[in-house]
């Protein structure tokens, strides 16, 4: 399931991202990457994060020049260096608003003043990697609060996340038989991305009376999904029945060519 | 001797029609085919209009619908203009929100900004927002 | 009177068109040990004909412009009745009539039936076969995928290796210094128009060649015995052979039955077999997929190409072995047919088809 969603994600970048996939190393870059220790260690991580999967480098967060190594760090060039702890919700929240206002109103977001987690804490700042479910377990979030919480967050969203993984799975399988999905993969797209945002409220209410209207919309993607389906088994039956039909004309043919051959064999 | 070959011609007639009856088959399962995918199909040619009455986008709204398939947008920033655009996003395929207060489009995914007349303003998107033709035909709005 | 016989008297009159299929039909004897690897012919016509009825459906739909040849695909794939079938049909098609052009080469050889008189027969044959991937290379284009776009990058590519003009010849053949509009618009007129008439021309003349000769006589049965070439021209009789129709063509008509059944089943249940996954992206001219390589008919002219470490020895090395191959008749000029005194043959033989298949995979696998 895995590779169908890395190549969900291929295919997304490639049908919808036009500029070049492989930039070339920028300043910070160069310079960071041959840094030792804190200084060095970010570009590792990036390198084997989403963000960097996308084309999303270090100026892109931080501001500055990446190609200029001398004005690389400047703030006149927008740099803005790393942000405090309080800072960080706005600081990814200027490309994620969604989550970031789902964020600032939830219980997470209310405490952030009082020592609360902001987004690093869960997704990590320089490693982010593809969101999954599994970033609600016991290590993560038994950090401030008893579990339960969270697993009654985890429970409600669970078969939902599931059944998405299982239509992105499905959807992956028709493109590769040619059929064309960018409508449907769209559709499931936008409905995940709102789905995953809204996580963030961390309202056990908010997420309960949601689900319902996310189920709905997976319903739909289903059955038109399902409707898909049917009409390529349907597709196969009768391409069976005409193979079949093709080996029985061939044996006919060779049963006359039998017939000639008596003749042949007898002299003609 | 003459026995086996008059049994040998009915046998090869016989089979020479079941030859034929499945050379039939098999061509009606080309030919009909063939048939379908050459003849005009309805709906076809370019996009299929969508009427939208006047009244549900007054001025300074937007009025979000189904186009194509796809979801779209008809707005009217002035008094008797009319813009109508796609909904989806062109970075990632998010949908996009319009904020009344701004006049201006908002992907919730990425920040991605648009202008009322789909132009981007800011963030990740790399092309605006597609326009479709409107007309105006009295009470009614044509889109495609 | 039956309706044919009206028919036939009429025509007989004005033109003389029963002798003539007299002649050609139940008249023209086959030797009698022919053997089941003479219909490959007339397998070849028909999923040519079936290729040239689905590329010409194709051709009411496709757009041969870079902004839209893509989308008019996935438009024929996904919302033209059918459009699916004939896409799918059209592409199985294709890699089937490589095989059989393949299998087909391989019992001319096996048999020696390019051996004179036959030396015509042969190098039309082969030219035909060159044909067959030269439409293979230029239909792949017109879809301009991620596959389309780079492939052809990698295959035009390749000319550059020779010295002097390569360079030129590359940009010759794209339009360009890259794969681009120039390019497609060149690729569809060679796969649509030039080829389809070299393809007949050159194919009447195989035939015709074929027909003029007298099919040749398998050399298998204890009474075969190597025919001395005359200094003029003869046809090779058979009067005590079998009639071409009813008795041959029957057997044709099985074949091309069984064959279709297979071009069938690969079209219902395996069609991605032929379309990897890079197939299936728009052409981007800044991202290169990782791992592109050509389709499995050209895997060994790719992996050659990556074995030596010169490109333009590689590429001389394909050049002389099909001119070798090309020319062969003139080399071996050996009047024994049969396999088995050919021990020299034989080896080659053997050993050429391993090294094709062999490479074939390391290129796949590579």
């Amino acid at each position: 399931m895995n590779r169908h969603l890395v190549g969900w994600m291929a295919l997304f970048i490639l049908l919808f991202w036009f500029g070049p996939a492989l930039a070339e190393d920028s300043v910070c870059i160069q310079c960071h990457g041959g840094l030792e220790g804190r200084l060095g260690q970010p570009v590792a991580e990036w390198k084997q994060s989403i963000h960097e999967e996308n084309g999303i480098t270090c100026h892109s967060c931080h501001g500055g020049d990446p190609t200029d190594f001398a004005m690389a760090m400047e703030p006149e060039r927008g740099f803005v260096g790393v942000p405090g702890n309080e800072e960080i919700p706005a600081f990814c929240g200027r490309c994620h608003v969604g989550v970031r206002e789902d964020y600032e109103e939830s219980a997470h977001g209310m405490a952030l003043a009082s020592g609360g987690p902001q987004c690093v804490v869960c997704h990590g700042n320089h490693q982010v990697v593809k969101a999954s479910i599994d970033l609600i377990n016991p290590e993560s979030c038994s950090r401030c609060h008893s579990y339960d919480r969270a697993e009654k967050v985890k429970e409600i969203i669970s078969e939902t996340e599931a059944r998405l993984q299982s239509l992105e799975s499905s959807v992956a399988s028709l493109h590769r038989v040619g059929i064309d999905v960018k409508a449907l993969g769209g559709e499931l797209f936008s409905t995940r991305n709102a789905f995953r945002q809204l996580f963030h409220t961390v309202n056990v209410d908010k997420l309960q009376q949601q689900k319902s209207a996310f189920d709905a919309d997976l319903d739909g993607i289903g059955e038109q999904v399902s409707a898909i389906e049917e009409e390529l088994a349907q597709r196969k039956l009768i391409g069976g029945i005409i193979v079949v039909l093709l080996i029985l004309a061939g044996c006919v043919a060779l049963l006359i060519r039998k017939t000639y051959r008596r003749e042949e064999e007898s002299g003609n | 001797m003459a026995q086996a070959t008059e049994g040998s011609k009915e046998r090869r007639t016989f089979l020479g029609v079941l030859l034929g009856g499945f050379s039939v088959v098999l061509g009606a399962a080309i030919g009909w085919p063939m048939f379908r995918f050459l003849a005009p199909q309805e709906g076809s040619g370019d996009a299929q209009q969508v009427k939208i009455p006047r009244d549900q986008v007054a001025v300074g709204t937007a009025h979000f619908f189904n186009y194509q398939w796809q979801p779209a947008v008809l707005l009217q920033p002035e008094a008797g203009e009319f813009i109508a655009l796609s909904a989806v996003c062109t970075h990632l395929g998010c949908i996009v929100k319009w904020v009344n207060d701004e006049g201006e489009f908002l992907c919730p995914c990425h920040g991605g900004k648009f202008s009322a007349k789909g132009q981007v303003l800011g963030g990740p998107p790399p092309t605006a927002l597609e326009n479709y033709p409107v007309e105006i035909a009295d009470n009614e709005l044509l889109v495609g | 009177m039956k309706p044919q016989k009206i028919v036939m008297d009429w025509l007989d009159s004005r033109l003389g068109v029963s002798e003539l299929l007299h002649q050609q039909l139940g008249g023209y004897k086959l030797p009698r040990n022919i053997n089941i690897w003479y219909t490959l012919g007339a397998v070849i016509m028909a999923l040519f004909g079936l290729q040239f009825l689905t590329g010409i459906l194709l051709l009411v739909y496709y757009v041969p412009d870079t902004e839209k040849a893509f989308a008019s695909v996935t438009a024929i794939m996904n919302e033209v009745p059918f459009g699916w079938l004939f896409r799918y049909l059209h592409v199985v098609c294709s890699n089937l009539i490589i095989v059989a052009l393949l299998l087909h080469m391989l019992s001319v050889l096996y048999m020696g039936s390019y051996k004179r008189p036959r030396e015509l027969t042969w190098v039309s044959g082969f030219t035909l076969l060159n044909l067959g991937l030269a439409f293979c290379l230029t239909g792949y284009l017109l879809p301009w995928s991620q596959l389309s776009f780079w492939a052809t990058t990698v295959a035009t590519d390749a000319a550059g290796a020779i010295p002097i003009v390569g360079e030129y010849l590359v940009s010759y053949m794209r339009g360009g210094p890259s794969v681009g509009a120039a390019t497609l618009g060149r690729f569809f007129a060679l796969h649509v128009l030039v080829l389809p008439l070299a393809l007949m021309g050159l194919a009447g003349f195989h035939l015709f060649c074929v027909r003029r000769n007298g099919i040749s006589q398998a050399p298998f049965g204890k009474d075969y015995r190597p025919r001395k070439p005359s200094a003029e021209f003869v046809h090779e009789e058979h009067h005590d052979g079998i009639p071409f129709y009813p008795n041959y063509t029957s057997k044709e008509l099985a074949v091309i039955f069984f064959a279709l059944a297979v071009l069938v089943f690969i079209t219902f249940y395996a069609p991605w077999l032929f379309i990897p996954a890079d197939a299936l992206e728009p052409a981007d001219p800044f991202s290169t997929p990782e791992h592109i390589k050509p389709e499995w008919y050209f895997l060994w002219a790719y992996q050659t190409l990556k074995i030596f470490p010169s490109k333009l020895l590689g590429l001389g090395v394909q050049v002389a072995a099909m001119t070798f191959i090309a020319l062969l008749p003139f080399i071996d000029r050996g009047l024994e047919r049969r396999p088995g005194k050919r021990p020299l043959f034989l080896t080659c033989y053997l050993l050429g088809l391993l090294i094709f298949v062999g490479i074939s995979f390391w290129g796949h696998y590579s």
